[in-house]
């Protein structure tokens, strides 16, 4: 009766912006990224790419609730670098693996027709 | 001030390809990526699907809520689906379904005329766009090859009973509803590495290796007839039960064999349910996940704000 729309699950509402970024009032270098619209696909990659960054001093992600459909992402950083750079950094990171994964998987998809033909 | 980079560098290979299913190894890259490849083949590779059903004559026995539900449910031939539009986003209509763009019409129109029982299965469903069809599972070499296989059956129909219907398919997402998802299943398993220590296996006898090779549920290991040494048969048999584990140990071996998981190495399986080919499911994954990526970067005008904020707090602190 009052449950949600499916489609509220993954439509970003008019006005809200996808992505928000607050600065953390009491420890420098630390921010808070909002990601409406998103779950666990998303968190959970862009935690474990920011833990391979030196720089990066704590990322963590969470699901603040089933029912509300964002996720919010922590990151603290050393001076060497600001949560925003190793955010950006880990997104471009992520893009370029997907790209060699795409071009590494159809080359080894024709590669693996050759093998069949040459089975027959 | 770009930083530098920690991007991998990740390896496949392929054992297994038909049209639906598809098996292969995934290395050099982590857990998460895995999952996310999984959860987006699941629930976020678009497909088409009955959405809209407009019933005209229903003298069947199923309801028409019954009927419209089991349309939705048959699989569409969906290599279109990527570059479609869907229908809430489409500039062309208002989402009634009355554009080439976001929409497929389907008519079927059946009836019964004599005592025979009529099936009226999703061969009787007509296209406005030959690409997109039902899913035929007629000519497949695998599984049933019944050859009077006429599709999916949506109601039979007896001596007078009439169903006339139009329908309209739309591109969705699994997240939406599970008739859009075009995965049957999709899993994914950590490679796992076994090693005996043979030394300590050559102080059993062929009955205790008998007995510790048949304490698994799954047929991981073998004994050479010949030599009598227990062989790893298939590593990946191993469901991660630990059983040869607590063999060993109740055996007061412990240490007779170690069985990890690698954890930057995967085996997938993917199954469609026709509508794509498992190939094409795991490339449009990766578009996907790309998009998504693309989608989450920051905005200039949220760096701005956050470059004048930064200015106003050098302001405040240089005072």
């Amino acid at each position: 009766m009052n449950a949600p729309d499916r489609y509220e699950r993954f439509v970003v509402p008019e006005g809200v912006s996808k992505v928000s970024y607050e600065r953390d009032t009491k420890i420098i270098n630390a921010a808070t990224f909002t990601i409406e619209r998103e779950d666990h696909t998303i968190g959970n990659i862009l935690r474990m790419q920011l833990h391979s960054d030196e720089n990066v001093l704590f990322a963590g992600y969470k699901l603040p609730h089933p029912l509300q459909y964002k996720i919010l992402i922590r990151i603290q950083t050393t001076s060497q670098s600001s949560p925003m750079q190793a955010y950006n950094q880990a997104i471009n990171d992520l893009d370029k693996e997907l790209d060699h994964l795409k071009s590494e998987f159809e080359a080894e998809l024709a590669r693996h027709a050759v093998r069949q033909q040459r089975e027959f | 001030m770009e930083g530098v980079s920690y991007q991998r560098f990740p390896k496949i290979k392929i054992r297994t390809v038909r049209d639906d299913f598809m098996k292969f190894e995934l290395r050099e890259t982590d857990a998460s990526i895995a999952n996310a490849l999984r959860r987006v083949m699941i629930a976020e590779v678009p497909t088409i699907a009955i959405d809209l059903v407009e019933i005209e004559v229903n003298s069947s026995v199923l309801n028409d809520e019954f009927i419209a539900h089991r349309l939705g449910l048959v699989p569409l031939i969906s290599e279109r689906a990527m570059a479609m539009r869907f229908s809430r986003d489409c500039d062309a209509c208002d989402g009634d379904g009355q554009c080439e763009y976001c929409s497929v019409e389907f008519h079927l129109r059946a009836k019964c005329i004599n005592d025979q029982t009529l099936d009226v299965t999703s061969k009787d469903l007509y296209s406005s766009d030959h690409t997109v069809v039902p899913v035929d599972f007629s000519d497949s070499s695998s599984g049933f090859d019944n050859s009077d296989t006429r599709g999916i059956i949506i109601v039979k129909l007896r001596r007078g009973q009439e169903l006339v219907l139009r329908a309209i398919a739309r591109k969705g997402i699994g997240k939406d509803h599970a008739k859009w998802s075009p995965a049957a299943t999709v899993t994914f398993m950590y490679e796992p590495e076994i090693y005996i220590n043979e030394e300590m296996m050559e102080t059993l006898t062929l009955k205790e290796k008998q007995d510790f090779v048949e304490s698994s549920p799954t047929k991981v290991f073998g004994i050479n007839p010949n030599t009598g040494q227990v062989y790893v048969h298939d590593a990946e048999a191993y469901t991660y039960d630990d059983e040869v584990i607590k063999k060993a140990e109740a055996m007061g071996k412990p240490g007779l064999v170690e069985i990890h998981a690698k954890e930057d190495s995967f085996i997938f399986t993917v199954e469609t349910t026709g509508g794509i080919k498992a190939s094409q499911l795991f490339i449009n994954a990766i578009e996907i996940l790309k998009q998504k990526l693309d989608a989450v970067r920051l905005s200039s005008d949220t760096v701005e704000a956050d470059e004048q904020f930064g200015e106003l707090g050098a302001h405040m602190r240089g005072g």
